[in-house]
């Protein structure tokens, strides 16, 4: 157990590291500080629909930015390692398959949710500078937010066993943006299609994730309220099957991968 | 170590990759303290045979073990180290943190990692470079840097795929060096290498591939006696005979 801590640090250390040493997290923190300042310093004039609309944004960007991490911490994390051919002296080394896979999704995730965590800040951080408050269901936006996190880094992962880094970033956006976007209303999609591309949207419906069902920003802006207990429970429980069922498919494909 | 004494033993080993056989009918066997040359041109079965000794590869037909045990066992690789022919590691890591990271893997503790890898980096070369990036590495400081970390662990065999690519003739005579002196502390080292010249100078076997099989296996002192000058003619010859 003890050497298992200390692979899972080491490649923790390493997601880190990466996130660090690239470039892309420096562009990411000016990108959400350029962004997030001007919404804080902007003065609504007591008008609470401006400020509602400033929340709405900010939470808009907060998502982005958190997607652009997950996924980003994902996409490198096997498939550049068969590129440079650096999976050989790591598989080489004391440590199997499985045990590599966990650790590189532990290490992704924590540098991912590192960065949420950082962008929520930001967010309350603005909301308080406008003079704003925080209302209960904070928490549950953002423990869902986290859950969501976790998805989109198992599935990027999954991805980059497959996949180039880049193909497995534009795929796994476009999953994740348009179920965001469009996920709630594809049974309404598919009543008008010719029938074997209504059933092909309905699979889609069924497997693709539900990215929608982690969104509270609407909640949120507009002081709707958390959703029910029950609810939330159902929504953590899709998230954590869903990285489960990724998660063992990913260690099919790595046992399976020939090197 | 196994009750045979062998590090590495290799017993009648084929693998296919479709309809190509890369390893046809390999048998071979590596003692502890003893450095043995895989030779052979490109496409031999060279890379493939050591995949299937680190336990990345399982042999179609055939057994492998190390030490006794499966090479894809976990303990078993704890006493194993290799180097790649190529590999540009993590490019924004410096050698430092790139021993670290390893040390981690292999499930050592940091403190342990830090006692190694200043000997280590002293070894080979990159201790005023220990601290740069990986990507301002040249190839053959790449290629130092490989060696320390298959080095890291303390390995009782020691695998290496080219060795000595893209090493100058000084890096050269210190890595002939240092594995005279793992030889001498009873490790077992099994290296691949289009660099008869240098096979020469540091084994104590070798054996030749030529399409999957292996086509002489024997001593290095043995070619004298055969009355050859050297490793290459007698490379060229092996080839050339068995067609």
């Amino acid at each position: 157990m003890k050497t298992f801590a200390l692979q899972v640090r080491a490649l923790v250390k390493l997601s880190f590291l990466e996130l660090w040493r690239r470039n892309d997290v420096f562009a990411l923190v000016l990108l959400g500080l350029a962004l997030m300042v001007p919404l804080a310093m902007a003065s609504p004039f007591g008008s609470a629909g401006a400020s509602r609309y400033l929340d709405e944004v900010a939470l808009l960007l907060v998502w982005g930015f958190s997607l652009f991490v997950s996924l980003g911490a994902g996409q490198r994390l096997f498939a550049p390692e068969f590129e440079a051919r650096t999976i050989y002296p790591l598989l080489a080394k004391p440590i199997s398959r499985g045990r590599l896979l966990v650790g590189k999704y532990v290490g992704a995730l924590a540098a991912s949710w590192s960065a949420l965590a950082f962008f929520y800040v930001l967010f309350a951080a603005s909301v308080l500078l406008r003079g704003g408050s925080f209302s209960s269901e904070l928490c549950q936006a953002v423990a869902l937010h986290f859950a969501f996190a976790a998805l989109a880094v198992a599935l990027s992962l999954l991805g980059s066993l497959v996949m180039s880094a880049s193909a497995n970033y534009a795929l796994c956006s476009i999953a994740l943006i348009g179920m965001f976007f469009f996920g709630r209303n594809l049974p309404e999609y598919s009543e008008g299609l010719p029938a074997a591309l209504s059933w092909l949207v309905k699979a889609v419906y069924a497997f693709a994730p539900h990215a929608e069902f982690f969104d509270m920003r609407q909640r949120l802006v507009h002081g709707w309220g958390g959703v029910d207990g029950l609810v939330f429970a159902v929504v953590m429980l899709y998230a954590f099957a869903y990285v489960t069922a990724l998660l063992s498919l990913a260690a099919l494909v790595l046992r399976r991968r020939r090197l | 170590m196994s009750s045979s004494g062998s590090a590495v033993e290799i017993e009648g080993v084929s693998r296919t990759f479709g309809s190509v056989k890369a390893v046809d009918g390999l048998s071979l066997k590596l003692n502890a303290g003893e450095v043995m040359g895989f030779l052979g041109t490109n496409g031999a079965g060279k890379t493939t045979t050591i995949k299937m000794v680190l336990g990345l590869l399982a042999p179609g037909e055939g057994k492998v073990s190390v030490f006794g045990g499966d090479p894809s066992d976990p303990a078993v690789r704890a006493r194993v180290g290799y180097m790649p022919e190529v590999a540009t590691y993590y490019p924004y890591l410096n050698a430092r943190e790139l021993l670290a990271f390893y040390g981690g893997i292999c499930g050592l503790d940091a403190k342990m990692v830090k006692d190694r890898t200043d000997g280590l980096l002293e070894s080979v070369g990159l201790a005023d470079a220990a601290k740069r990036p990986l990507k301002t590495y040249s190839k053959g400081m790449l290629q130092r840097a490989g060696i320390a970390q298959a080095l890291l662990n303390d390995p009782d065999l020691l695998v290496l795929d080219e060795p000595f690519t893209g090493l100058d003739p000084l890096a050269r005579i210190h890595f002939r060096e240092l594995m005279r002196s793992l030889k001498e502390r009873g490790k077992a080292i099994f290296f691949s290498s289009h660099e008869l010249g240098e096979t020469e100078l540091l084994c104590d076997r070798v054996a030749i591939m030529k399409k999957g099989r292996c086509v002489y296996q024997g001593s290095v002192k043995g070619i004298a006696g055969d009355g050859e000058s050297n490793l290459e003619r007698l490379f060229l010859k092996t080839l050339e005979g068995a067609k």
